[in-house]
């Protein structure tokens, strides 16, 4: 796996659309290298505060076996690291998920991902760009190995067994926190109607209610069903076959259905000519 | 309905000529431009081969009918099931008739041998043993046994060439088109005693041999070769085939025949003699009194040879009467055809079929104005329900008196059939079982013909039925000359004679019926298979006997009794007891039965169903080496060949006792959970949801007792964890079992609250059944694994609501909305389809106690070829379920062997782009279903999945062949491509795994080893990645054995107990490994591995993925980057790709084979 441009074999390997290339292997012994793209984060729009633009590093193509904290010790020979977020897709990161237990956390994808790497210095991400092309970064090196293969997943297996004294706390934890809010919506409601109730003197206080205040959201499968209530209601009060032009529609439309079948039938059998289906042998 | 010949022929139009003569006929408003604007569409679809809902416009659908378009429409509502039917017959007729061209060819290749045959030389008279008139090493077609033989012959021109049979009468079908020419012996050559001690059918071959030797100078002949009609020796034919190429397509068939009433009919009474056993044997009979045994067979050869003027004459006349005959006859040869029946020695041939028709219409059982559809039918339904092995019919309308009676043919003929001159039976070779298979074919086709949910035609004329694929059991004999040995067993002389020395012929019909004695209830149908008529070149000798490479006879099985062990006979005091004892020799022995009978029994080996599936063959084995001595050696069965495949542990076994262990085992699980107390909410259904909850699963779990010392134990949860320098564990398979809760007003109705609910179920089972029933148990948040009776089962807690609350959302105008998604789906087909299919499907196995190991076989088929992520597990099973619940043409296959090959039919037959698959489970659909379902896969077919397989709870979606909802999402036009590609592989593979299978069970000469099929053609892949046997957990069930095995920390003694640390469930480095591999290079390569110990993995890459792109932030997987002035692309990194299989596979891999030879980086 050569460089693709070997006059700047020293330099750092700058292509179109601001990325920077920088060459990673697993080992020192390894023989291939993938290419990593580096480049600042820059969005119009970011809205959420923990990428700040000016110290966030925009990293494509990072290897399955890189985890946050491999990737944490990779970069930090750049300069201190702040957090590493690893991605399946780049997008504005979402944490709704986040306070979950991890035992409620759907699996990720074990693929190549994309990184936001904050350093605690905007310095570094000069010294990332202007890394040389021709000196990889190296995963696991001797002081710190990766385990990849059948160590890992002897590993994660013994990840995946749960204490089940744990996950009942965990549980509890959230069934808690959720009968709570659950109180709390319902005691809110309950006051709703409450305010709506007459008082003494007959008067009702009329208030701009809440999202989802009311008693009961319409849904869509009520409407639909009300609507269908309807149209049977009017087909069972219709007479069939009453009239005459109702009977001469009945035969037409039948003979109608025999006609389309026909042709149906005739467009299947040239298209089973066509491929010679009528051999019998 | 009244048939109209003209209209007929209208439909043997072109379809685009029909469309404009039924345009023009009801020709109002009808000109040129229009029917070419219609016939545009209708090409453009041809082009690409998918059928399309058909869009007609109001005008047309709604212009008044005329009285011609209502009457046809009308009839083919009545006739048929739909027009359809009715086109695709006279589709069917077109194929198989004969094209003018062809019988112009026919006519002049006549005309010539005609000429030819005028100008054959006179010979000068010689004995009739003296063959030195013969010279150019022309040899005579007949097997001079014994050699001596009286009578004088010469060559002569022959007094008239005619052609007889079916080309005169317009019967002939293509392909093997043959015509036979009648070449009538001069009456000098023939004496009026020749008819005795077969001086005649001797002359007659010298005569065949003569012409042969004229003809065989003359360059307007292609090739000559002798054979024989029906496989009867005594009646030699000569073929002819024109010249220039090989296969001109068809044949000429010189029949010699004595002048017309040069012998009297009542010599050739079937009660008669004309073999005389002193000349037969070249004894002399030591008492000259003796009565000389009838030779009806004999008789019945030389009577056919003088009658087929006369047959061609009659049926000539009924031609002419019934329009439609030519086309019922043929219909009626394409199913025999397709069955197997119209060739060979006591074959139901074309002409017995015209023979047939012709009874029907002389006796006015059939209408002369009725269609060919109706003759077929009429006559397929006279088979079925009239037994000719017991009342025969006659042609004859006024027999004269010496004609013998039907009576006196029954007494000498198992089938009875005379002909027009009431001398003849025309069914003389045929045995009882031929004839009752033929019975039992027309019987079982007018069953599917009136289901409007089969496909009619396919079935009846379309599916061809080998024996193989028939028949439950198949058998050969091999080495015919043994049967030799059995004619003198049988004591069988005076047969013998009859058949003129053919031995095999002879000992047929007693070898098949002392089989249907032994295996009686056993099987619902034997039949065996009409020797195929021999045929040799003229310069050679005539084959003996015992060339006929082998014998096959085939069973039908009757499920129930097939595999009973015990043969109990009559009460020991009984009358019957001799019998028994005869039939069944040393191993009827007297048995005490708990009924307190005692009684005749015979008890035949077998422990698993394995065996027992094979008890038919210890039957034959033993009754044909005990009454008919032919050894062990000389029988081959083939019913339990492939079991070896699917064979488990180091019993004789197939799984089915294993899987029912299994079953069990889970039963008893259900039951204790049903029985918790202390449960907040009560439990509303346990159900299965594994394959081997439904004895479908390839290798079912075998209970292990485990080695401690083999594993590391984690300390706080008591549970096993795999040890790094240990060969992989053995693999513990999760079994599913789905436990619905009670719905309750306190479940929440939050997606993430209801996930932790079931969790703290998980828990709370866990507690429990540990607590009650001492069963280890951990639980996680998604299942609760339990550790029983050897066993893990991995119960999972579900909610019926869920999937609704999962769909639920609330729109920003606080709407409630509902939406359906992948979550709810996947939720869906966990929670409710999954159980469904697994307790429909266990119901399926006890109907059929075979569904289950076909099923077995056919995935592990799919394993072998790679082909695992293809078809899935359950759309096999489905698959397979299919060919029980819709086996037309054939009956629900009654043995694993027959199932498999049948799959593999259905796999590489069916044809997926134009029909769905609809697998009527608890035959819950329609036809109302079957046309609704139809109807939407047409107006729907370039969104629906590859494989479209419709069931009762699922009519619209195949949600068992849709792709995987991660490759849905990512779904372009390419990853359909590749779809259908991959299944054009399968398709493909299972043709041809099909044909070398058929043929090494057929094909006695053949090396044995049907592990062929299962061994995947791996040259097609560019990538190989070898494994380390000792990771792969599931390498014993590796198709080929390995050599070495490891110890997996498995104990061979004791029993599993309860109670112990939970060992490591559902750990395969193999499957991790593909997840990781399929997870980062998904995008750019097909990765395919064998589930059960397969020590490869095969690469395949997208071709697609390779062409280089532009720079793109979204698609950088894997890539690199080439600079190319100021443009940037990406392409694979392929060196580091390679790189990363090994690193990610540490451990597991061995070695990485790149098969550079199929491309270049």
């Amino acid at each position: 796996m050569a460089p693709s441009n070997a006059k700047h074999a020293s330099q750092a390997c700058i292509i179109s659309g601001g990325f920077t290339v920088l060459s990673l292997q697993f080992s020192t012994e390894s023989t291939a290298q993938h290419n990593i793209f580096v480049k600042e984060h820059r969005v119009r729009a970011e809205k959420t505060t923990h990428r700040p633009l000016d110290r966030t590093l925009f990293v494509l193509n990072i290897p399955p076996y890189c985890s946050e904290s491999v990737i944490r010790e990779l970069f930090s020979q750049f300069g201190p690291v702040q957090s590493v977020e690893l991605r399946e897709k780049p997008g504005s990161s979402e944490n709704a998920t986040s306070k979950l237990a991890k035992y409620f956390t759907t699996a990720q994808k074990q693929g190549f991902v994309v990184g936001y790497i904050v350093f605690q210095k905007a310095t570094s991400i000069a010294a990332a760009k202007s890394h040389p092309h021709n000196v990889p970064l190296v995963v696991s090196t001797e002081q710190q190995p990766v385990w990849t293969g059948l160590k890992k997943w002897i590993h994660q297996y013994k990840q995946s067994i749960v204490q089940t004294d744990k996950l009942q706390e965990a549980v509890d934890a959230f069934m808690q926190d959720y009968d709570q809010r659950k109180n709390e919506e319902a005691k809110r409601q309950k006051k709703q109607a409450e305010e709506q109730q007459e008082d003494e003197e007959g008067w009702v206080k009329v208030t701009r209610g809440k999202g989802g205040a009311k008693a009961r959201p319409h849904s869509e499968v009520a409407n639909q069903k009300a609507l269908q209530k309807e149209t049977r209601k009017r087909k069972r009060k219709e007479l069939i076959n009453f009239y005459t032009w109702q009977h001469r529609n009945t035969q037409k439309e039948h003979i109608a259905e025999l006609r389309k079948k026909f042709e149906e039938d005739k467009q299947r059998i040239a298209l089973l000519r066509a491929q010679r289906k009528f051999r019998p042998y | 309905m009244i048939y109209q010949p003209t209209a007929n022929e209208n439909m043997k139009g072109d379809i685009e000529e029909q469309m404009e003569q039924s345009e023009s006929s009801h020709g109002e408003e009808d000109d040129g431009p229009t029917i070419a604007k219609r016939a545009k569409p209708e090409v453009v679809k041809e082009m690409e081969g998918i059928l399309r809902p058909v869009k007609l416009s109001r005008g047309e659908l709604y212009k008044p009918p005329t009285a011609e378009e209502l009457n046809q429409l009308k009839e083919a509502e009545s006739l048929f099931h739909c027009s359809l039917l009715k086109m695709q017959m006279e589709e069917l007729l077109k194929e198989v008739a004969l094209s003018v061209r062809r019988k112009q060819q026919i006519d002049s290749f006549v005309q010539n041998v005609t000429e030819l045959l005028k100008t054959v030389p006179q010979t000068p008279v010689v004995e009739l043993s003296d063959l030195s008139w013969l010279s150019g090493g022309v040899k005579v077609p007949f097997l001079l046994v014994p050699k001596a033989a009286k009578g004088k012959f010469h060559m002569a021109p022959p007094i008239s060439v005619n052609i007889i049979g079916s080309y005169p009468l317009g019967t002939c079908t293509k392909p093997g088109i043959s015509v036979d020419v009648a070449v009538t012996i001069p009456a000098d050559v023939l004496h009026p005693k020749d008819a005795l001690n077969q001086r005649y059918p001797r002359k007659r071959a010298l005569y065949l041999a003569g012409l042969a030797h004229h003809l065989s100078s003359s360059s307007a002949i292609g090739t000559m070769q002798y054979s024989c009609l029906h496989g009867n020796r005594l009646r030699p034919l000569l073929l002819l085939s024109p010249p220039g190429k090989e296969n001109s397509g068809f044949t000429l068939r010189l029949h010699a025949c004595p002048p017309p009433g040069f012998f009297k009919p009542s010599r050739f009474h079937p009660q008669r003699n004309n073999v005389r056993t002193e000349w037969y044997t070249g004894l002399r009979s030591s008492q000259t009194g003796a009565v000389e045994p009838p030779t009806p067979h004999y008789n019945s050869s030389v009577l056919g040879d003088m009658l087929p003027a006369a047959h061609l004459q009659f049926l000539a006349a009924v031609h002419s009467q019934c329009s439609a005959f030519t086309d019922g006859v043929a219909l009626l040869k394409v199913w025999l055809r397709q069955r197997q029946l119209d060739q060979g020695a006591g074959c139901f041939s074309g002409f017995l079929g015209s023979m047939l028709l012709a009874y029907l219409l002389t006796s006015h059982r059939v209408s002369s104005t009725m269609t060919a559809y109706q003759l077929l039918r009429n006559s397929l339904h006279f088979l079925a329900s009239n037994n000719l092995t017991e009342n025969g019919i006659s042609l004859a309308r006024d027999p004269d008196s010496t004609a013998p009676s039907l009576a006196e043919f029954h007494s000498v003929f198992q089938v009875v059939f005379v002909d027009p001159s009431g001398h003849l039976n025309m069914c003389a070779d045929m045995t009882a079982c031929t004839y009752k298979w033929v019975q039992h074919e027309a019987a079982q086709s007018l069953q599917f013909w009136d289901d409007p949910t089969v496909d009619g035609f396919h079935a009846l004329l379309m599916t061809p039925k080998p024996m193989i694929r028939t028949a439950d059991h198949v058998f050969q004999l091999c080495g015919l000359a043994q049967l030799q040995a059995s004619c003198k067993k049988l004591n069988l002389l005076n047969e013998l004679m009859d058949h003129s020395g053919n031995y095999i012929l002879t000992v047929l019909p007693f070898i098949l019926s002392l089989l249907q004695r032994g295996l009686g209830e056993r099987v619902r149908l034997l039949t065996h298979s009409l020797l195929p008529d021999p045929e040799w070149s003229v310069e050679s000798e005539a084959p003996k006997h015992k060339v006929q490479p082998h014998l096959s006879f085939g069973l039908l099985l009757n499920p129930e009794q097939a595999v009973s062990v015990l043969e109990r006979g009559p009460p020991a005091d009984s009358a019957k007891a001799a019998e028994f004892r005869q039939l069944w020799g040393s191993l009827s022995e007297l048995r005490r039965f708990q009924d307190g009978a005692i009684t005749e029994a015979v008890v035949w080996e077998g422990e698993t169903s394995c065996q027992k599936r094979l008890v038919p063959h210890q039957v034959i084995k033993h009754l044909l080496q005990l009454h008919a001595d032919i050894p062990e050696s000389c029988v081959r069965y083939v019913g339990g060949m492939l079991d070896s495949v699917i064979k488990v542990g180091e019993v004789c076994s197939t799984g089915e006792e294993e899987s029912l262990k299994v079953v069990q085992s889970y039963d008893d699980l259900s039951r204790k959970l049903w029985r918790l107390e202390g449960l907040p909410l009560s439990i509303t259904s346990v159900q299965g949801a594994h394959s081997a909850l439904r004895y479908t699963q390839v290798f079912p779990p075998v209970p292990v007792k485990l080695d401690y010392t083999f594993f590391h134990r984690d300390k706080t949860s008591k549970c096993l964890v795999p040890l790094e320098d240990k060969p992989c564990p053995v693999y513990i398979t999760p079994i599913k079992v789905i436990c619905h809760m009670e719905g309750s007003g306190k479940w929440p109705h939050d997606r993430v609250a209801i996930r932790h609910i079931k969790a703290a179920f998980h828990i709370s089972l866990g507690e429990l059944l540990t607590q009650q029933h001492h069963y280890t148990c951990q639980p996680s948040a998604t299942h609760l694994d339990v550790w029983k009776d050897g066993f893990a089962f991995r119960i999972q807690v579900a909610y019926h609501r869920e999937p609704q609350v999962l769909r639920e959302s609330l729109s920003p105008e606080g709407l409630l909305i509902v939406r359906d998604n992948e979550e709810a789906q996947a939720l869906e087909m966990a929670t409710i389809h999954q159980p469904f299919l697994t307790s429909t499907l266990h119901g399926l196995q006890q109907l059929h106690p075979c569904f289950g190991a076909v099923c077995r076989l056919a995935k592990r088929w799919l394993g072998a070829q790679l082909f695992s992520d293809v078809i899935s597990e359950d759309t096999a099973d489905l698959l397979v379920a299919s060919l029980f619940l819709q086996p037309a043409p054939f009956t629900p296959p009654g043995s694993p062997q027959v199932g498999f090959l049948r799959f593999l039919h259905l796999v590489s037959c069916f044809d997926w782009r134009n029909n769905p698959l609809v697998v009527n489970l608890n035959g819950q659909l329609t036809a109302a279903d079957y046309t609704e379902i139809k109807n939407d896969f047409i107006a729907s077919r370039e969104s629906l999945p590859v494989m479209f397989i419709a069931t009762p709870k699922d009519k619209k979606v195949s949600f068992w062949t849709k792709l995987s909802p991660s490759v849905q999402r990512a779904r372009t036009i390419s990853q359909l491509k590749l779809k259908v590609k991959m299944l054009q592989r399968v398709v493909l593979v299972a043709a041809e795994s099909l044909k070398v299978l058929e043929h090494q069970l057929m094909d006695a000469s053949q090396i044995q080893d049907i592990r062929v099929v299962m061994r995947p053609p791996l040259d097609a892949y560019d990538v190989l990645i070898h494994l380390q046997p000792r990771q792969v957990p599931l390498l014993n069930h590796a198709v080929d054995k390995p050599h070495v095995t490891f110890s997996r920390g498995v104990l061979n003694v004791g029993v599993p107990k309860t109670g112990q640390a939970m060992p490591v469930v559902d750990f395969s480095p193999v499957a991790c490994y593909l997840a990781e591999l399929r997870d980062a290079f998904g995008d750019l390569a097909v990765f395919f591995c064998d589930p059960y110990g397969g020590t490869v993995i095969a690469v395949l890459w997208k071709p697609k993925a390779f062409h280089p792109v532009p720079f793109k932030t979204s698609q950088m997987v894997a890539r690199r980057v080439e600079v190319t002035g100021e443009e940037a692309h990406t392409v694979p990194n392929v060196e580091a790709i390679l790189e990363d299989f090994r690193i990610m596979g540490q451990g597991l891999v061995k070695s990485v084979d790149l098969r550079t030879e199929r491309w270049v980086v």
